[in-house]
């Protein structure tokens, strides 16, 4: 071996280390089986989606009403959010501690600041290429399906707040990676706690009906409707909802959500045979939106900034 | 004197435990400098300090000149460093996995192109290089654990325990190529329990027990100072007056008989055939050969150990 004594070696940038952490971070999530796994799944939950109305029209010979809303209303689903979080995040963070390959990274000249940001930008880019890939299938596909559509240069902002939905995941999944150093335990608690807001967020809505709380957890939020030329529009809230709700705004700033709450007192009491609805309180469109926007940053903070305190004092005894 | 490693009062704790104890660590530069001590002694867990890896409870690490903090990336660059049983992510194949470490140290892409084939070769994984480590067996992985460890042309080494995992081909060639390194100009901080290793390739050696430095110096020296040595006296006729007359001497610890061969065992070593020799003459013996043999690093490492043991036998084994 030639080797040439390099002393008065030039110090490499803060880029140039980051970016080999981000490599090292991609290489890692193209070839996660578990990636594949939830790329192909979102693919069929977007083909099912977009397949069976035509299906269901070919079988009833019912024709497919033109939708020229389809597309920017297609907002992605929490379980999507959740997988593509899982896929990327689940054990980035903690398989290295489980794996030891910990060591040869951290005894290279990159701190763990790089590390973690590294490995969150990896995630970042990994995510959002197949959200791009995902958003453009769709958009193809409902025009397929739908016909024209209306307002696509906001697929953007869709795009967007599935981003930040869907990081709200990876930041916990960080976060519980970092604390615990350990993969099951770390989906362990992101499945639990999303099967939890996947439950309890129903279950509040029916018994207290769009309460306010809702809208600061993370998940599909409060329900409500808006009134837009003369017919009422389904509003769902909440940080799963995100991208969608933004565009809203753009398109009616002026809306105004309604959230009710059914009366199942008065049915109970056979005082009526139908669902009676009482308001409980209205709200501005853009506060919907902004109001998701600040809780989605302020999870992805809180969660972001605990898995990087707990990665900078880690100490490896592995 | 220029140190490649210093450790001042350098201790580690975890708990009640204490790994590393007031550890004054001296690894001159250019050399190659064994680090021995039995399992438990705080070898890696002063590794891991060097490293930055772990934070002393006490005292103070500086490593090229540099003080050593944990998470302090820039000390590293001028660092080649090989864990024991070293893992890799098993997703990268062997020269990926050099081209993204060579980034992280700020290698051009010339630079990598230049390097990473030549530490493939030299490691012996040519043709391998393509392949996902995780289809490396437990050999291959220590041996491009030693290739990233050189990547950077770095200028200290610390390799802990390089020959696990290695067939014996394997453990000569990473002898050799310690060796050529040293030579070329890099300082080798290496941990080993193989002591004839160790014994063949490094200048110095530090011996440590229980997290405590028993001794550090060079090969020669540990064993003239701290090691026994043996004569084997060869005679005519071996009689008791001989024997009376060589025990007697004040730098003899005991003596055994086989056959007309007389074995002693010395304190010292400092040439002290001539006393031996006049001894057995006067007590009418006659000398037909005479040796002095010192004692291997393996003797004066058990020497030292069992020292060390008897002396301090309720010490917890530190951490490895």
């Amino acid at each position: 071996m030639t080797t040439t004594q390099q002393s008065s070696r030039p110090r490499p940038s803060w880029f140039t280390r980051f970016w080999a952490v981000v490599r090292y971070e991609m290489l890692w999530n193209i070839r996660k089986k578990k990636f594949i796994g939830v790329l192909i799944i979102a693919f069929a939950i977007a083909t099912i989606v977009l397949v069976a109305p035509v299906i269901t029209s070919k079988t009833t010979g019912v024709p497919i009403t033109a939708n020229p809303n389809y597309a920017i209303t297609f907002g992605g689903s929490s379980l999507v959010f959740f997988l593509f979080a899982i896929g990327t995040a689940m054990n980035s963070i903690s398989s290295e501690f489980e794996s030891g390959n910990i060591v040869p990274l951290v005894t290279k000249p990159v701190s763990r600041t790089m590390i973690f940001l590294g490995k969150l930008f990896g995630a970042f880019v990994i995510i959002l290429v197949s959200y791009v890939i995902l958003y453009a299938y769709i958009t193809l596909s409902s025009v397929l399906v739908y016909g024209p559509q209306n307002d696509l240069q906001f697929m953007p902002i869709i795009l967007i707040g599935s981003l930040i939905s869907t990081f709200i995941w990876v930041s916990l999944l960080f976060a519980v990676g970092s604390i615990s150093k350990n993969t099951i335990l770390t989906v362990l608690v992101a499945l639990g706690l999303f099967l939890s807001l996947f439950i309890a967020i129903p279950l509040v809505s029916v018994i207290a009906g769009a309460s306010p709380s809702l809208n600061y957890l993370p998940g599909s939020g409060a329900g409500g409707t808006m009134m837009i030329n003369n017919v009422n529009m389904t509003i769902n809230t909440g940080t799963d909802n995100l991208g969608v709700n933004m565009v809203n705004y753009f398109l009616y700033p002026q809306g105004n959500v309604t959230f009710s709450k059914i009366n199942i007192q008065a049915i109970q009491a056979g005082e009526t045979a139908l669902p009676t609805t009482g308001v409980l309180y209205t709200e501005p469109i853009s506060l919907v939106a902004l109001r998701a926007l600040g809780v989605a940053f302020a999870y992805i903070f809180v969660f972001l900034f605990v898995a990087w305190v707990v990665l900078k004092k880690s100490q490896i005894l592995e | 004197m220029d140190y490649a490693v210093e450790t001042t009062d350098l201790t580690k704790c975890f708990g009640s435990l204490t790994a590393v104890n007031k550890l004054n660590l001296k690894v001159q530069k250019n050399t190659i400098h064994g680090f021995l001590g039995p399992n438990g002694a705080g070898k890696t867990t002063t590794i891991k300090i060097l490293v930055g890896l772990l934070k002393p409870t006490e005292g103070s690490v500086k490593v090229l000149g540099q003080e050593v903090h944990v998470d302090d990336a820039d000390s590293r660059l001028e660092i080649g460093y090989m864990p024991e049983l070293p893992k890799f992510p098993k997703h990268l194949k062997g020269a990926e996995l050099l081209d993204i470490y060579g980034r992280m140290y700020g290698m051009t892409q010339q630079q990598r192109a230049e390097q990473i084939p030549k530490l493939i070769e030299l490691v012996g994984l040519k043709g391998r290089e393509n392949d996902l480590i995780g289809k490396y067996s437990k050999g291959m992985q220590q041996r491009i654990g030693i290739a990233q460890a050189l990547l950077n042309n770095p200028e200290l080494v610390i390799l802990d325990e390089p020959s696990i995992g290695l067939d014996p081909v394997g453990m000569v060639e990473v002898r050799e190529l310690m060796k050529t390194i040293s030579k070329e100009g890099m300082t080798v901080f290496l941990s080993s329990h193989l002591l004839f290793e160790v014994e063949q390739i490094c200048d110095h050696v530090t011996i440590i027990n229980n997290g405590s430095m028993l001794a550090s110096d060079t090969l020669q020296n540990i064993s003239n100072t701290l090691g026994p040595a043996m004569m084997h006296i060869e005679l005519t006729d071996l009689s008791d007056a001989v024997i009376s007359a060589v025990k007697k001497l004040p730098f003899v610890s005991g003596t055994w008989k086989t056959g007309s061969t007389l074995l002693i065992q010395v304190k010292t070593y400092d040439d002290v055939r001539a006393q031996v020799s006049q001894a057995v003459t006067g007590a009418g013996g006659v000398i037909v050969g005479m040796s002095q043999k010192t004692s291997n690093l393996e003797e004066v490492f058990l020497q030292l150990v069992t020292k060390d043991k008897e002396a301090k036998p309720n010490d917890h084994d530190a951490t490895e």
